[in-house]
């Protein structure tokens, strides 16, 4: 289904369903709106993307490309992890040209890596209430009032878990189902 | 004690690493904790044997009643001396065995814990502690057992232990929970102290009887003993520690602990009399038929198991005195000659009794070992073992009903006993032979250190009762009998019945050990025997189940969406007729004709769009024609939602139908064609199932409607949402907020359901590949 029309609409459209569905997500909590809608509506815009240009095209697009170094056996764990993360940051300029020529072989995180992204974020907002030895998943708010984000407290985190988890099922399914 | 009990955790995890970075000197650092801990249970001895109990508290989940709590008495602290003692010496003894194992770190942390865990059951002061650490024990000793994890028998050996030990377990935790309703309580103490209640409890059958099963698949008891012998797969270390002197004791600790509260009853007596009895002959019947050190070890431990569980059923003053010394006895030199069997398999290869000879020459610490641990075994004069089966005899003489039945069987096992002892202290090192079984390489000290020492206690304790021995014991027995005890241990007690029939013991032992080999001759004659024994059966279960599973998924998992959803609706029709109709109030239709001619404009117009998209859906002959017509009704339904002031509901339906047709557009060309997958003659049964669903639904809609609504909830979370959720969306506050865990679990449902449909899809094409 590449046709131009589409094609060049879906470019434009796409940062628009983005920021469209970030902003249903903040507003969610006083109007309607909210985590999974967000999601929803986010994934839709890559859907069409995808429709476009074909699934590939979404990850290269739009996921990140990291290099993971490899292991060498005289270096440890931790040595490995800091350079993979010197390559990725202030070396990514150089690292990306390499990867672009095929020097060095790269992974892209997936939408299953947003889906696990999202658990652990809406998991992990609970926790702040259980250090504060109050019962799991306890809302901690804090006082500051943010334009559009509104008050910045541990269910926001836990709805932007639920935004990345909605958003990672429906792409993974649909790249699946388009895949085959 | 709950700090050691953390610690030894703690020291479990780090044992590898100790391990890599201790190298072989690793097992002097691991000891350090079952020897303070040992020193530290030494430390409370003058406590206890001032007749106090040691109890500590830690609430974990005090809601249910559900506490950490320690409970340490004369009987826990028996076991728990031996326990960390016992680990001490295995841990070193285990550096020797293994040594040089490229998984000797993994094997001391699973060691560690599964002494952590034992320690854990025989001081838990609460059931369900109790349980824990007694499922702990199943699941480390299952790690222990399958240690080789490279041979199949390990494996087998490891699951079939694991689902034995377990499926007692489970038995188990039904006990408990029927003990705990009849004592209203969880905890051991109160529990101690209502045994009359208890005992004449409704309930107290049933929780025996589930109680008795736990113990008795952990203890190796007839039927279950099978586990045992096939569990000597695991390395020597293993089976000296867990299936000589603890684990296999966990069973008969518990029947000792809660023979306060179950005990001395005739279904009781009867049945722990009866398992005991059974489990004593047959363990000894076939002790003698096996030509295999660690086999013929694992059957008379099966033996030694049923002597301690039917004296604890014959329950009397002597017979649990005879019961507690017989148990450290036993644990002394069953674990000593475990040992030495490991040290002999260690140096010649060989556990074939007939294949070992002459070997006293060259190992000669091993061979003194097993000497004074046979000796033991036998019940020789100046030993520790002697004083134990002099306690049995006698127990078993004076129980006036069952005399003779159980002295007969408890001299049965004496006999063989007797055999066995002469077969491993005296045939494969001492017997003059012309050719010697030719050693691999000498036995170290770490192999002959640790036995030497077991087998030297024994013979302490046996000169030295009263001395060492005896307090402990006395408090022991008074845990289980509920006052206190008096009893002296002593060597000599004269010529007696009891020493005489100790002499017959001897002879008769004697003569079977002279006939052992024609024996051995004809043991291969019963072996049709055991082809129906338990054993078998157990693997021909195991071996069905997968079968059974795969007819019985197929009769329920037709694979057809239609069997599905019908089974869903009336199941749901089903329950809601079975509470509804004897109970619900009646439906009343009368004075509400009035919402039927107050219907708004908009509403008949999106009925009737809905009703004619219904008539569409069955007339339309393509796939495409139905996946919008769905989208229509899905859209309006979602203006349905907008109407009646759900925003947030209409924005996921509308989102939700928008994706589901972008789907199925995607997937479309490679749906197979469209058919009419049911005949003609099926469609009333669909029909009428839907007809079914419908009206029960109406129903129900109907008989809310009739009551007014006037629920708290909604003005509770209209003023709650904002003052204590910060938000003005009460839907989303209650998602995100109030209910979190919920929506917490519902997307990990989600994430779960991708994942399946990433494999499922991934599945399929790998077999395409293949094919």
């Amino acid at each position: 289904m590449n046709t131009l029309i589409l094609g060049t609409a879906i470019r434009l459209l796409v940062p628009v369903f983005q920021l469209f569905s970030l902003y249903i997500l903040f507003r969610g909590h006083n109007h309607p709106g909210g985590g999974f809608i967000g999601g929803l509506i986010g994934s839709i815009g890559y859907i069409f993307y995808a429709m476009a240009f074909g699934p590939k095209s979404v990850v290269d697009m739009f996921f990140m490309r990291l290099y993971v170094e490899d292991r060498a056996d005289t270096r440890s764990r931790s040595q490995q992890l800091l350079q993979t993360i010197k390559k990725n940051t202030w070396q990514r300029k150089k690292t990306l040209e390499q990867l672009k020529k095929g020097e060095k072989k790269g992974i892209h995180l997936e939408p299953m890596l947003l889906i696990a992204t999202g658990l652990l974020l809406a998991a992990g907002s609970g926790l702040a209430g259980l250090l504060l030895q109050q019962p799991y998943m306890t809302a901690l708010w804090t006082d500051v009032y943010l334009p559009i984000l509104g008050k910045p407290g541990t269910p926001i985190l836990f709805d932007l878990g639920v935004y990345l988890m909605v958003m990672g099922v429906v792409l993974k399914i649909t790249f699946i189902m388009s895949e085959e | 004690m709950v700090l050691a009990l953390v610690a030894g955790l703690a020291v479990a995890c780090a044992a590898p690493l100790i391990h890599r970075l201790a190298g072989s000197r690793a097992y002097l650092l691991l000891m350090l904790l079952p020897l303070s801990i040992f020193g530290y249970l030494l430390s409370l001895l003058p406590t206890i044997l001032a007749g106090q109990v040691l109890s500590s508290y830690y609430p974990w989940v005090p809601s249910l009643g559900i506490h950490l709590d320690i409970y340490l008495d004369g009987l826990s602290l028996l076991f728990a001396l031996l326990i960390s003692g016992f680990g001490a010496l295995i841990i070193a003894y285990a550096a020797g065995y293994l040594k040089g194992h490229p998984l000797l770190g993994r094997f001391y942390g699973y060691l560690i814990m599964f002494m952590v865990a034992m320690l854990g059951v025989v001081t838990a002061g609460n059931l369900f502690s109790l349980f824990v650490f007694w499922e702990l024990t199943s699941l480390s000793s299952y790690l222990l057992i399958g240690f080789k994890h490279d041979t199949e028998d390990s494996r087998n050996s490891a699951l079939q232990a694991l689902l034995v030990t377990g499926g007692g377990g489970l038995a188990l935790m039904g006990g408990f929970l029927l003990l705990s309703t009849a004592g209203g309580s969880l905890s051991l103490p109160e529990l101690l102290e209502q045994g009359d209640l208890i005992r004449t409890h409704a309930l107290y059958l049933p929780a025996l009887a589930l109680i008795c099963l736990g113990a008795f698949t952990k203890s190796a008891q007839f039927p279950f003993h099978f586990w045992l012998p096939n569990a000597m797969a695991a390395p020597t270390p293993v089976s000296a520690y867990l299936h000589s002197a603890t684990m296999v004791k966990a069973g008969v600790y518990l029947l000792a602990r809660l023979t306060p509260v179950l005990g001395g009853t005739d279904p009781w007596a009867y049945s722990l009399l009866i398992v005991g009895g059974t489990t004593t002959v047959l363990g000894a019947f076939l002790a003698i038929q096996q030509s295999d050190l660690k086999a013929i070890l694992a059957y008379t431990t099966i033996s030694a198991l049923g002597i301690l569980v039917s004296m604890i059923g014959l329950g009397t003053a002597p017979a649990l005195e005879a019961m507690v010394v017989f148990l450290l006895a036993h644990a002394l030199y069953k674990g000593t000659l475990f040992m030495v069997a490991g040290n002999v398999d260690h140096a010649t290869g060989s556990r074939q009794i007939k294949q070992l000879r002459g070997l006293g020459r060259h190992m000669r610490p091993t061979a003194l070992a097993a000497a004074l641990a046979a000796l033991s075994m036998a019940g020789m004069l100046p030993f520790f073992g002697f004083i134990g089966k002099e306690l049995l005899y006698e127990a078993a003489l004076e129980e006036s009903t069952t005399r003779w039945a159980l002295f007969g069987l408890t001299f049965f096992s004496g006999i063989i006993f007797v055999a066995v002892a002469l077969v491993l202290g005296y045939r494969i090192f001492w017997r003059k032979t012309p050719t010697p079984t030719p050693l691999l390489h000498a036995d170290g000290p770490l192999l002959y250190l640790p036995p030497l020492l077991l087998a030297g206690l024994g013979l302490l304790l046996g000169v030295l009762p009263a001395l060492l021995v005896t307090p402990m014991l006395r408090r022991a027995a008074e845990a289980m009998l509920g006052e206190a005890q008096t009893f002296e241990l002593t060597l000599w007690h004269g010529v007696n019945l009891v020493l005489l029939l100790s002499g017959l013991t001897m002879l008769l032992g004697w003569v079977l050990y002279r006939a052992t080999d024609r024996l051995h001759a004809l043991a291969p004659r019963l072996a049709p025997l055991y082809h129906y024994g338990p054993n078998n059966l157990f693997f021909k279960g195991v071996k069905a189940l997968p079968g059974a599973a795969a007819a019985l998924t197929g009769a329920i998992q037709t694979g057809k969406l239609r069997n599905y959803i019908a089974v869903i609706s009336l199941t749901l029709v089903g329950f809601v007729a079975y509470t509804l109709i004897p109970n619900g109030p009646p439906l009343v239709l009368a004075d509400r004709w009035h919402l039927v001619t107050n219907v708004r404009l908009y509403e008949v117009v999106l009925i009737l769009l809905i009703l004619a998209a219904l008539y569409m859906l069955h007339r339309s002959k393509s796939r495409l024609t139905s996946i919008a017509i769905l989208g229509i009704i899905g859209y309006s339904i979602a203006v349905f939602f907008i109407l009646f002031g759900a925003p947030d509901i209409a924005a996921t339906q509308l989102l939700i139908e928008t994706l589901t047709v972008v789907l199925f557009v995607l997937v479309l060309h490679k749906l197979p064609a469209f058919h009419t997958l049911s005949a003609i003659q099926q469609k009333p049964k669909y029909i009428a199932v839907s007809v079914l669903f419908g009206a029960a639904m109406t129903y129900v809609l109907l008989l809310v409607k009739q009551f007014p609504l006037d629920s708290p909830l909604k003005e509770y979370f209209g003023q709650a949402s904002y003052l204590q959720g910060q938000g003005r969306n009460i839907v989303n506050v209650i998602l995100v907020d109030f209910r979190a865990l919920d929506t917490l679990g519902e997307t990990t449902v989600l994430a779960v359901a991708a994942k399946g449909i990433f494999a499922l899809f991934k599945l399929k094409l790998d077999q395409e590949e293949r094919l």
